[in-house]
């Protein structure tokens, strides 16, 4: 059948868009292709890789299997929507510092889900940051360095909280593991 | 990427609109709840409708409830009442489903990944479609296959000469609300109608549901433990090849209530992921019946009851005799996280 | 995290390294430019880490030109016919198709290896396994492309297909590529070196038997993409998701037949790869010459699906292998036969048959060897190189063969590897120079971090810990196509600002080679890592590279950004000191700034130092290079494998079997790597991070195969199960810097060399477990169910603790 276009009114990091796309396309399709939002990235077509993670109303979501029109009345934050005036998201800075980026790619699915987990849990413990990222693959750090940069941020976090600003710590006076390497 | 074809989309506000919707477009429209297993479907080719009805709008099908108890405070004695649109993951973490059905917020929370049941819904999962190694692929593949009885095709390549489809049920919820007998309230434009889950299901793997084009699911009913017991439990143990994402190899739910001294006076074993309907043990409640739920060497005999009349096939993905062997030691399981997570 | 100085100092009767490493170039030594590193081997973030981090990073299918058309690929739904007729009328004819390619439009044939070019951009004749690509569409957008595809009429005459690979070996009949001058083979290599067969029969100890390495894919995130405009300047500029952008422009030219000045290759951004993105692949051509047919630009974006159909994935090798041992625990020699599934076409395949025998040689001493490999063509996606090409499968094999020796032998497995080091400044059996060699220092630190001694045997029921041992190479000697040019080349541009940009053609697939080029070049002027910048793998604006393969890049490009580097840092050092009235040695660049060495307040910033420099010299700008001394042993393929230095790694992991389930967990794998100097030891412990988890999901979950009709089984992310956050050990690395006399500071590779391991010690620690020897892969549950049945059934037969799993016993 021949496609049916609408004009959607969508709420898309903060502003108000309206954008004609097809009934059949997707969030991600749209956000990608029609808002120029490629922040958000296409892995694996169908739900299976988590790289196109979108927060909806804050919770995390799959953009490629989320049809826009079923976006419309929902507050869509993509990757680009973390970055504020003020600067990067904590956990933007923490996955740099850390090293958790490699290729990248996963990254910002990685980085709204590991935002998503910290919104509900913001002292998350190694175990719930890693059931939090479970539905996003990584192909190239075995998620190590993922787990300790959202494990800095929540560090961060906690600083943040008993006052003064969130300070970082650059990259070379991380924790350093024991030079045993046991137990990390 | 891979694209969907064109379809119209509709949004209803209210279950009213939603069956007025059903009842127009029947056959040619397609559901969506939370999208997790209708879209990758859709995106194969799977279905071919001219609607997609999300139903995300829809404020009445969420929520979870007691009803019709009220006299005990802990509300031991209502029926728990679920709106189909209800994520999984409220479901998992909701505190009446952790008190009243604590093996359904064991089902809920081994779906997928934790995103997958954010999106997706305890009515989706309900009615999930079956599945199959040589189904849930592309339409290139399917074609290159020449397709199969479940769509498109004439033949079976799980069973040579089959005639009948046998995709599985792979819901890792109805495995466990068919062992607790739950109840699901279902819509028309026609009227509104009771079907136990039990029931619900039929052997077919090209549509194992008995679901009319123009019905909808409202409503899944937990029905309240039998007042003689003494305590209820459930359970659920689920194979599958990584810790999150995957749809199971072996979906194994245990329910059964203890009288006032500890015994066993009833029990439900189910095994699902193996055929079109999530099959319930024959024979378990007489077996178990008296014992206790710790005795090792009962729990072993139930294992054995299913796992005698557990036949998997290669519609899912790994070699067969292992997976019936994993019967007795997943029903364990079930029993083990049931008794982790026991009720008052 | 851990790091040790390893055995990496030449002994002393060799007290000049660089004489032994017979350099045509210049290389610089482990040493740092100044007085200390300011940069080099410190925590930093990566040059584009923030733009990843943030969504801004272009990757290829993020870009979109003005009149973008879409492209689609028709692929073959047989896995061997003959193509009869193409009719591409009716989808010429469809509203929104601007153009329609067959094979026969661009019949030049390519590959990877010049010696090898056996593929077609699309199909011409023939069709060898499901998914080939036959025919393309640009079209206005991505459903109509798809739709005019189902409008090509393609008439097949179906042949019988090989699926498995000791079938194309024997049939004559059936051929994949008719032609071959061997049948189904398309390499063969037989090579020995000293007496093995008598070695053999002298050994006090011999374990003769049979593995099977499975075939696993990269599954990088991002699938293939690629983005062509044919501008009217005549020029053809290709975007593609490529990890070897220089062979990409070679192939153009010769299949578009283009003049190579016409075509510019630029690689974006590029979402991993894992050696997935080393061959040019049919999407490159199809946009390429759909934009030129059309005059619009086309992009192709591969659907997950199409990923696995391009694969070039690992390798699956069925091996007999023998090794022997002496009472004393010394490997007496080590025979292999290979039999290697190769797939429908060539691609690296003669690189990985010789590589199946040539990179075992360390770091265990082997005195006599011999191996003898054989790949053939099926009728299934092509095989290629894959993280550890080529050496991953028999490493597996020699491991857990030399653990089965150790038992016998009443040896503890580290021991046994430690009689076996090679050493340091050494030569192997097959020819190939060591130079620094830190692997029993690998071993020591695994040892130590895993509480080995005090652990191993105390761990409880169904719960041990395995090591395994490797090496891998630092780039190669064998340049893919002949010539006497350099291997890898830097370009620097010095701007007034301050600002230093370094053009490197070395393609950033993720592993960071961009961070590690701005560190070596920060480091060398002295300046702050944010004044460089890194202009990469555009072949209009970047010095040739030959791709990112074989771990050659951080030890290659590396050494041509310090030779660049160093060549203007002494112009600087020269100008600054003349202008100062000092000797050069006393100027110090770093930090940002130059300054008198013996008067630490005279100090200027670097854009100064700059500055003074132009006006004495001219504009300045530099340039190096780097090529490998010759290398390899005196024998027809003895320089395949020959590398400019070796990194080693011993790892050991700990698992826990279920013996009720089958089911393996690793809690833990810790791995050491010698690497040479770690340059950027957060990239280090990346790489051998990733690389453990990637050798992990090989081992359990990765299985690409196809089904019975030759369909790929498992051709998506839901049912190719790569490890998600809740699968994976915790990885422990730790690095050894046995500092490399020929390596930039150095460095040797770190990419590739920490996955080997990984699979033997996972395979060494679940015998430690519970007693069963897995020798198949993919270990999945119901093979180690077999395994513990067979163990038990043994047992109870008086057999002892030996079962054998799924596979004979000698």
């Amino acid at each position: 059948m021949t496609a049916v276009t609408h004009l959607l009114r969508l709420d898309v990091n903060g502003s108000t868009v309206d954008v004609a796309a097809p009934a059949h396309w997707t969030l991600l399709e749209v956000l990608r292709y029609r808002l120029a939002l490629t922040g958000s990235k296409q892995g694996c077509d169908k739900g299976d890789c988590g790289a196109c993670t979108v927060l909806f109303d804050g919770k995390a979501r799959l953009a490629c299997i989320t049809l826009a029109a079923d976006a419309v009345g929902h507050r869509v934050t993509t990757i680009e929507g973390l970055v504020t005036p003020a600067g990067l998201d904590v956990l933007q800075r923490t996955f740099d510092e850390a090293g958790a980026l490699q290729c990248g790619f996963c990254q910002p699915g990685m980085i709204v889900a590991a935002r998503a987990c910290l919104d509900r849990k913001p002292d998350a413990t190694r175990a719930e940051i890693k059931e939090a990222l479970a539905s996003n693959l990584c192909r190239c750090t075995g998620y190590t360095k993922i787990f300790e940069a959202v494990e800095q941020a929540v560090r961060a976090g906690k600083a943040a909280h008993v006052g003064g600003p969130a300070s970082l710590l650059p990259s070379g006076d991380a924790t350093p593991a024991p030079a045993s390497g046991a137990a990390r | 990427m891979l694209r969907l074809e064109p379809f119209a989309f509709a949004r209803p506000g209210s279950v009213d609109e939603a069956v007025a919707l059903l009842a127009k477009h029947g056959r040619a429209a397609r559901l969506i709840a939370g999208g997790t297993d209708v879209m990758p479907n859709l995106k194969h080719g799977l279905y071919e409708p001219e609607v997609v009805i999300g139903l995300s709008a829809v404020a009445e099908l969420r929520g979870i409830a007691l009803e019709g108890g009220g006299a005990a405070a802990n509300g031991s004695d209502g029926e728990l009442v679920i709106g189909a649109m209800t994520t999984l993951a409220e479901v998992e973490s909701h505190p009446l489903v952790l008190a009243r059905a604590p093996g359904l917020a064991q089902a809920a929370r081994s779906v997928a990944g934790p995103t997958q049941r954010t999106m997706g819904t305890l009515g989706g999962n309900v009615c999930l479609d079956t599945r199959c190694v040589w189904i849930n692929q592309s339409h290139f593949w399917r074609k290159s296959l020449g397709y199969c009885l479940k769509k498109d095709g004439t033949v079976c390549h799980v069973v040579q000469g089959g005639k009948s489809c046998v995709a599985a049920a792979s819901n890792d919820t109805a495995t466990l609300l068919c062992a607790l007998g739950a109840t699901l309230v279902i819509r028309s434009a026609r009227g509104v109608r009771a079907v136990a889950i039990r029931d619900f299901y039929k052997p077919d793997g090209a549509m194992n549901q008995r679901l009319e084009p123009d019905e909808l699911l409202t409503q899944i009913r937990v029905p309240a433990p039998r007042r003689s017991s003494g305590a209820s439990w459930s359970g659920y143990a689920k194979l599958r090849a990584r810790n999150s994402i995957d749809f199971p190899k072996l979906s194994i739910a245990v329910a059964w209530t203890t009288d006032r001294v500890g015994a066993i006076d009833d029990a439900t074993l189910v095994v699902s992921a193996i055929a079109a309907v999530p099959r319930v043990i024959a024979g378990i409640a007489d077996l178990a019946r008296g014992g206790r739920a710790d005795d090792p060497a009962l729990i072993a005999r139930l294992g054995e009851q299913a796992r005698k009349v557990t036949i998997p096939l290669t519609n899912i993905d790994g070699d067969t005799g292992w997976r019936r062997a994993m019967v007795p030691v997943f029903v364990k399981r079930a029993f083990a996280a049931a008794r982790m997570a026991t009720t008052g | 995290m851990s790091s040790s100085h390893g055995s990496g100092k030449p002994p002393a009767d060799r007290a000049d390294p660089l004489q032994h490493a017979r350099s045509p170039n210049r290389t610089f030594g482990p040493q740092p430019p100044g007085e200390q590193f300011e940069v080099i081997g410190k925590r930093l973030r990566k040059v584009d880490g923030a733009g990843k981090a943030t969504g801004e990073a272009l990757y290829t299918d993020d870009l979109a030109l003005p009149g973008m058309l879409h492209g689609k690929t028709l692929r073959s739904p047989h896995p061997h016919a003959r193509i009869k007729r193409i009719d591409t009328t009716k989808a010429e004819a469809l509203a929104g198709v601007f153009g329609v390619v067959t094979g026969a439009e661009m019949p030049a044939r390519f590959g990877v290896i010049p010696w090898t070019p056996d593929e077609t951009a699309l199909c011409i004749d023939k069709v060898r396994f499901i998914g080939d690509p036959v025919a393309a569409v640009a079209a206005v957008d991505e459903e109509t492309a798809t739709r005019a595809l189902d409008l090509i009429e393609v008439d097949y005459e179906q042949l019988p297909a090989l699926f498995d690979p000791a079938e194309a070996l024997a049939r004559k009949d059936v051929l994949v590529h008719e032609g071959n001058k061997h049948g189904n083979i398309t390499k063969e290599v037989l090579l020995e070196f000293g007496d093995p067969d008598g070695a053999l029969a002298k050994s006090d100890f011999v374990v003769e038997d049979d593995y099977f390495f499975h075939g696993t894919a990269h599954a990088p995130i991002e699938t293939h993409v690629a983005l062509a405009r044919y501008g009217s300047d005549g020029v053809l500029t290709l975007w593609s998701a490529t990890q070897i952008p220089h062979y990409v422009h070679r192939e153009l030219a010769k299949v578009l037949d283009l003049p190579a000045p016409q075509i510019r290759v630029i690689q974006p951004c590029l979402g991993g790869a894992f050696g997935g993105k080393s061959d040019p692949f049919s999407l490159e051509f199809c946009a390429a010459k759909l934009a030129m047919k059309t005059r619009r630009p086309v992009k192709f974006l591969y659907t997950r699906e199409e990923e696995f159909y391009a694969h070039r994935g690992r390798h699956p090798m069925a091996m007999r292998f023998k090794t022997g041992l002496s009472k004393d625990g010394r490997i007496t020699a080590v025979d292999s036969k290979i039999l290697i599934d190769g797939g429908a076409y060539s691609s690296f395949g003669l690189v990985t048959t010789y590589y199946s025998g040539q990179l075992l040689t360390g770091p265990h001493q082997i005195p006599n060897y011999r191996f003898h490999s054989t790949r053939v063509f099926t009728n299934k996606p092509p095989c290629g190189p894959k993280r550890g090409h080529g050496s991953v499968q028999p490493r597996f094999a020699l491991e857990v063969q030399l653990d089965r020796l150790a038992e016998k032998a009443g040896l503890d497995p580290i021991e046994v590897r430690r009689r076996n080091f090679q050493g340091a400044y050494t030569t192997t059996v097959n020819g190939q120079r060591v130079t620094s060699n830190g692997f029993d220092q690998c071993l020591d630190v695994v040892e130590k971090a895993s509480g080995w001694k005090e652990r191993r045997g105390k761990l409880g029921r169904g719960r041990g810990l395995g090591v395994a041992g490797s090496m891998y190479i630092s780039g190669t000697n064998y340049c893919i196509y002949p010539n006497d040019m350099p291997q890898a080349g830097i370009q620097i541009k010095v701007d007034r600002s301050g600002l230093v940009t370094v053009f490197s053609g070395a393609s950033d697939i993720g592993q960071g080679s961009n961070s590690v080029a701005a560190y070596i070049v920060a480091e060398e002027l002295g300046m702050r890592v944010e004044d460089v910048r890194v202009v990469a793998a555009d072949s209009d604006l970047c010095p040739v590279d030959l791709g990112a393969y074989s771990s050659r890049i951080t030890f290659m490009v590396g050494n041509a950004a310090v030779h660049a580097a160093r060549k203007l840092r002494k112009q600087v050092q020269a100008a600054v000191a003349q202008e100062w009235g000092i000797e050069p040695e006393r100027v110090v660049l770093a930090g940002g700034f130059a300054f008198d060495k013996d008067d630490r307040g005279k100090a200027i910033t670097s854009a100064k130092a700059f500055q003074i420099t132009e006006a004495v010299l001219e504009t300045l700008g530099s340039t190096g290079s780097y090529n490998t001394p010759n290398l390899g042993g005196d024998y027809r393929g003895g320089t395949i494998g020959a590398s400019p230095a070796y990194s080693f790694t011993a790892c050991v992991a700990e698992v826990e079997v279920d013996e009720e389930t089958g089911i393996v967990t690793v809690p833990h794998v810790w791995t050491a790597h010698d690497c040479g100097r770690a340059l950027a030891p957060v990239l280090v412990e990346g790489q051998i991070e990733g690389s453990a988890y990637m050798g992990f999901g090989e081992v359990f979950l990765e299985h690409h195969d196809v089904n019975r009709y030759g369909l790929h089984a498992r051709p998506n992310l839901l049912d190719y199960t790569i490890p998600t956050s809740v699968d994976c050990p915790e990885f422990h690395a730790s690095y050894v810097e046995s500092l490399d006399p020929e390596g930039p500071y150095g460095a040797k590779e770190a990419g590739e060399g920490p996955l080997h391991p990984t699979i033997p010690a996972i395979a060494n620690a679940i015998h430690d477990a519970c007693g069963i020897w897995l020798t198949k892969l993919p270990f999945t549950p119901a093979k180690v169910v077999a395994a513990l049945q067979a163990r038990d059934a043994a047992r109870a037969a008086g057999g002892g603790a030996n079962g054998t799993a799924n596979g004979r016993a000698h």
